[in-house]
């Protein structure tokens, strides 16, 4: 297994350079000028010579394959370096930001958890009941709904008591307090709400004509017991995988999550860093992003060959 | 090696119909029979009819000009005069909708066949070859997996500028590992079978045992995944007009009309309410109809 694990951590590498080149050519290709955009009106005042310098002091005007290089280089040895634009290091922006995206996703997923196995579980078992049509024609909803439109009507009907009931603050971070991470999590964990009811509801199913369940059975075990020990058990082996690959995903829609409830978190950092090409700033964000989903992807592949002995590291 | 491939002139969409015409008339009947059995997928075949219909004609049906200000009309509530209300200029909403669903369409049409097209090339080429070549595209496929992709289209988008061009172009240029994932698992299995070594003992070339043998009976789970797509291009499509990104004003987008609506909420609802649920309703038809099509290929249905 230590083999296993080695090898998967060294594929990561080409795929890390991968997304660091693809992200760092498309960085230097984009419009907007850090320096215009950090000095604001002051820009104007100042005479070229200086504007050179400042350049030249931020490494601006070498060739592209020089930036290129010196960036991976110092990336290779963890140092991300200082924010073009807020004067603060890179470092010190994610370590603000990254633990509260990640509390926006541990709430999202905790959300989609709470949701989605129940419902998963209720829907199979009485599966073509009007109970399950209605969960099958729900978690469809749920999946069809932009993140962005469903943290707005969230916030017409439960903020505020002229057009629904003031239950939960409009937005913002409130230091932590757990009310403010409610609706924020209720609107990111729905989408993967629905795809986990999915999968929990088909692979229930097909684990029911099971061999193993009919023995189970024809052993005399109380319903309750193969329900839990045999069904249950082998059914949410395929939700594991699912919750892994979908991490992404709740990365992506955390940053429009974070839009609209203007969550300090890493998705609010980086689109004005792209706005003003932040470069530094970029790099760092998608790094640690990228690293997240390869770690979280790993991770489910040793769970999942943990709780299901038939499958073998190879 | 890999050029062989490239170079024929290579059109999955005519491989489809291959299939059909290959296939026993049993079977296809069996398929469509399935299909309709499953009153979800109906439902969601008759939204998707409904939207590419509004598509092609809505400027024929919309009771307005989409782009018409009229001052004395603005933030006029859902009525027997503007059926879905007006917007802060006094543009009306319906007319508005309509003309977005022709963009929306055509942006999640031809990006998604971007997708499948490079998928179904990448994933035939590193199934049939594996090796190095294998290795390269499936580390691609992992960094795409592992690159937030609303990120990658914001970057994108604001070096070619927004427009409807660079949305398909980019949504297409990472929508394709989940297809090429596919696509290779499905080689992997069928380059085994007898019939593909028959073909190749019979001294048929790559593309052609690839076109004949592989392409069409590979070809199922990939057009589920591709209708299924549908559905998530115009999900992406309509945040990154909501983040200003999309197509530009004062053409009507769904995502950029929430974007803007909101600035109106708490006075004028409707402004937002109805492109999102205007969004809801065509992406949950194209999952419907991905739904269903799923089921009507899978060979083992449950129970």
């Amino acid at each position: 297994m230590t083999k296993y694990i080695g090898r998967r951590i060294l594929q990561m590498i080409p795929t890390l350079w991968i997304i660091y080149t693809i992200t760092f050519v498309l960085a230097y290709l984009m419009p907007g000028d850090p320096i215009r955009a950090s000095l604001g009106e002051e820009y104007y005042r100042l005479d070229p010579a200086e504007i050179a310098a400042m350049e030249e002091q931020l490494g601006l005007n070498r060739p592209f394959t020089v930036q290129y290089l010196d960036f991976l280089w110092k990336t290779a040895r963890l140092d991300l370096g200082r924010s073009y634009i807020q004067r603060e290091n890179v470092v010190d922006i994610i370590g603000y930001r990254l633990p509260r995206t990640l509390q926006l996703m541990v709430g999202g997923m905790v959300v989609a958890l709470l949701i989605g196995i129940p419902t998963g579980i209720v829907s199979a078992l009485k599966q073509y009941s009007w109970i399950d049509h209605s969960v099958v024609v729900l978690a469809l909803i749920g999946l069809s709904m932009p993140v962005f439109w469903q943290g707005l009507i969230a916030q017409l009907f439960l903020t505020q008591s002229k057009t629904g009931i003031a239950l939960f603050p409009v937005a913002g971070y409130g230091d932590g307090q757990l009310i403010y991470m409610v609706l924020p999590s209720l609107v990111l964990g729905t989408g993967l709400a629905a795809i986990i009811t999915r999968i929990t509801r088909a692979s229930m199913l097909e684990v029911r004509g099971q061999d193993f369940i009919k023995t189970a059975q024809s052993k005399g075990l109380r319903r309750h017991t193969v329900l839990v020990r045999h069904h249950l058990r082998n059914a949410l082996i395929p939700v594991v995988t699912v919750v892994g690959i979908q991490v992404g995903g709740l990365m992506t829609g955390s940053l429009l999550t974070e839009t609209i409830f203007n969550w300090p978190g890493l998705g609010r950092a980086i689109v004005p860093a792209i706005q003003t090409r932040d470069t530094p700033v970029i790099m760092g964000i998608l790094v640690y992003g990228a690293l997240i989903v390869l770690f979280v992807n790993l991770i489910t592949d040793l769970l999942y060959a943990i709780i299901d002995p038939r499958i073998r590291f190879s | 090696m890999t050029t062989s491939i490239q170079d024929k002139d290579y059109h999955p969409k005519s491989s489809v119909a291959q299939l059909s015409d290959e296939s026993s008339q049993g079977s296809q009947r069996r398929f469509v029979r399935a299909f309709m059995r499953n009153r979800i997928a109906v439902v969601g075949l008759v939204i998707v009819s409904i939207m590419i219909f509004v598509a092609l004609f809505g400027p024929l049906i919309a009771p307005y000009s989409p782009n018409k200000t009229n001052a004395a009309d603005r933030l006029q509530p859902p009525g027997s005069q503007y059926f879905l209300g007006t917007d802060e200029f006094g543009r009306d909403i319906f007319t508005r909708l309509l003309y977005g669903a022709r963009i929306s369409l055509e942006v999640a049409f031809i990006a998604q066949t971007i997708s499948v097209v490079l998928g179904i090339l990448m994933g035939l080429v590193s199934g049939w070859y594996g090796g190095w070549v294998d290795d390269v595209i499936m580390r691609l496929t992992d960094a795409l997996f592992a690159l937030p992709s609303l990120v990658f289209l914001i970057v994108w988008v604001s070096i070619m500028e927004p427009s409807k061009q660079s949305i398909f172009i980019s949504l297409g240029l990472i929508g394709w590992a989940s297809v090429a994932r596919m696509m290779r698992s499905q080689v992997l299995v069928l380059k085994e079978l007898d019939y593909v070594t028959a073909a190749h003992a019979l001294g048929a070339t790559v593309p052609q045992i690839m076109l004949r043998h592989v392409l069409p009976n590979g070809i199922a789970p990939v057009i589920v995944l591709a209708s299924l797509g549908v559905a998530g291009v115009i999900l992406a499509e309509s945040g990154l007009s909501f983040l200003g990104l999309g197509v530009q004003i004062p053409n009507p987008s769904w995502g950029s009309m929430i974007d803007t609506g909101r600035n109106y909420f708490t006075n004028a609802w409707w402004y937002a309410i109805f492109p999102g649920i205007t969004i809801m309703i065509t992406v949950l038809g194209f999952n419907f109809v991905g739904d269903g099509l799923r089921d009507a290929l899978d060979p083992k249905q449950y129970d």
